[in-house]
């Protein structure tokens, strides 16, 4: 599988008060995004995450480590035609309308056919009617899509968005996620950081969590969800009154509704044993629920985990 | 291509910022003083109206390049508009050179309208437009050429306010280099005379451009002192270019 991206040994420091104190804002990073997927790089605030974006685009330069983009060092300015960037709440030139400033994002990629390029733009962020309306004069939400359509300008194999989804209400977050999932139905690589996490859920093939700089999970965000299963409900239905007292002793929790019962079991095992006994005893399966802890669950835990190791 | 587009946005900008606007209004009607001046000139009507519009299309574009060079690339740091530009496939040199190109363009801009203006206050008094008078404003523009090198290059590592004050300082001491020249040969202080002979040759010669009292008084101008004049203002300027592009790749943003 071809890789979009890979950091190696990405080290970071920065330094305040006169250079006496050093701050560290990444430590040891190395990751990889493979081509064609959604990667959605998650951490607390002041993690580290748009200093790593910053260095894929060259907006700053690691103290120690490489990054390369679809294998070449991403040092070349050359790099950065396969890549488009959206930085986190982003400021525009306020004096340009909307197409002008697509025209100069186009201009600086030196694309040939610039007219047809910004139209499909436009229409794409759904900012065709706003073409000629100053940047000043631009809604948050609008000033996002627009943001996004000069990171699409360039039709980039590598789309890299800061915080796509901040400060925007339900229908704004849902405009950006169809678009997003719009670019990964075109082949394209989406690596993006935010804080929200069920848009995470919604979107990402693969996810990355970063703590303090350094890199705490990384992997398929199905694969940590299943390995986090909380516990597994089973629904039955059928089970007489003296049934369910008997099993009930082999549960976490029991709650009967009408002619139902819910019984919810810690792992698959002991799921297995409670549906081998509740047919014996005349019941049927209604449904079989593993019940997962949520993004959110585990992303809280490992920010806990990492705070108690400083 | 890619310094073209960056300088086209930066001409757009100064001239849709209100700070332009106000300079060439300002610089307008200093113009047309001239018209109140004249009658109490006392015969010397020609020179104080060429005085004063060479003066005026020269102290405004000198404005127009301290104060909006000054925060030419400060400003698209602190409104991060940088991001954009710099995640693109743009080398910095390329940014520097569009922005100073772009900044320019602006002032050329100034001066042809300051000139047109200037023109049209010599036809209204009736006095004599010479050839020479244009002479010493394209001088002015290449003088300029250079303080907005400097302006940019202080720029890319102060906030406006500091770039514009030492790029005016730097200004105003540049006008008087053969001064800080005479000082270091007369001055009995080796430091002094270290200091006068130090700044003498690190700061631009401005006085080199200023032909304004020559073509006022309609004297003789020596061609070739213009056109080495115009050779030290590229020179001098592609150097300041340099050094700011040099500091700017190191930059983390």
């Amino acid at each position: 599988m071809e890789v979009a991206v890979k950091t190696e040994n990405l080290y970071k420091y920065y330094y305040t008060g006169f250079f006496t104190r050093k701050i560290k804002a990444l430590e040891n990073l190395n990751l990889e995004v493979n081509a064609g997927e959604i990667f959605g790089f998650l951490g607390p605030n002041g993690a580290g995450k748009t200093t790593t974006l910053k260095i894929l685009v060259g907006l700053c330069k690691p103290n120690q480590g490489r990054v390369w983009i679809f294998d070449q060092l991403s040092t070349y300015v050359k790099t950065r035609e396969r890549i488009g960037f959206l930085p986190e709440a982003p400021y525009f030139y306020d004096h340009l309308t909307a197409e002008e400033f697509l025209s100069f994002c186009a201009q600086l990629h030196k694309l040939k056919n610039r007219k047809t390029a910004i139209d499909s733009i436009l229409n794409l962020v759904g900012l065709e009617p706003a073409r000629k309306k100053p940047l000043r004069f631009f809604s948050r939400g609008m000033l996002q899509r627009i943001g996004i359509g000069q990171a699409l300008i360039s039709d980039p194999e590598l789309i890299i968005l800061d915080e796509p989804m901040g400060g925007l209400d339900p229908i704004g977050r849902k405009e950006i996620r169809d678009v997003i999932i719009g670019l990964k139905e075109k082949g394209k690589t989406i690596f993006f950081s935010t804080h929200i996490l069920p848009d995470v859920e919604m979107l990402c093939d693969r996810v990355g969590i970063l703590i303090n700089g350094k890199l705490v999970t990384t992997g398929a965000l199905n694969k940590i969800l299943s390995e986090s299963v909380e516990n597994i409900e089973l629904t039955i239905k059928g089970l007489p009154p003296e049934a369910i007292v008997r099993l009930q002793r082999n549960t976490q929790k029991t709650f009967v509704a009408e002619d139902k019962v819910i019984f919810s079991v810690s792992n698959e095992e002991e799921a297995n044993f409670l549906l081998q006994k509740t047919q014996e005893l005349g019941g049927k399966l209604v449904s079989f629920i593993p019940r997962r802890k949520t993004l959110e669950d585990h992303f809280i835990r490992e920010v806990a985990k990492e705070s108690k190791t400083q | 291509m890619k310094i073209l587009a960056i300088v086209e946005n930066t001409f757009k900008e100064a001239v849709r910022d209100r700070l332009l606007i106000v300079l060439l209004v300002i610089g307008f009607i200093a113009i047309a003083s001239a018209k109140i001046i004249k009658p109490l000139a006392l015969g010397e009507e020609t020179k104080i109206i060429k005085d004063l519009g060479l003066a005026t299309i020269t102290i405004t574009s000198v404005l127009v390049a301290i104060l909006v060079g000054g925060r030419l690339v400060y400003k698209e740091i602190e409104k991060r508009t940088i991001y954009i530009m710099l995640a693109k496939p743009v080398h910095r040199f390329q940014f520097i050179i569009g922005k100073y190109l772009g900044l320019l363009l602006v002032i050329f801009f100034t001066m042809t309208v300051m000139t047109g203006g200037f023109y049209l206050m010599l036809y209204i008094t009736s006095t004599p437009a010479t050839y020479s008078l244009l002479l010493a404003i394209v001088l002015s523009f290449f003088e300029l050429s250079i303080i907005t090198a400097i302006a940019l290059f202080f720029s890319t590592i102060a906030t406006p306010i500091t770039a514009s004050l030492f790029t005016f300082i730097i200004y105003f001491i540049s006008n008087f280099t053969r001064d800080l020249k005479a000082t270091a040969q007369i001055s009995p202080s080796v430091i002094v005379k270290g200091l006068c002979n130090f700044f003498y040759y690190l700061l631009p010669n401005l006085s080199n451009f200023n032909i304004r009292n020559l073509v006022v008084h309609n004297e003789i101008i020596n061609s070739t002192t213009i056109f080495l004049s115009i050779i030290y203002a590229v020179v001098y300027s592609a150097l300041i270019l340099c050094l700011a592009s040099i500091i700017f790749q190191k930059k983390d943003f």
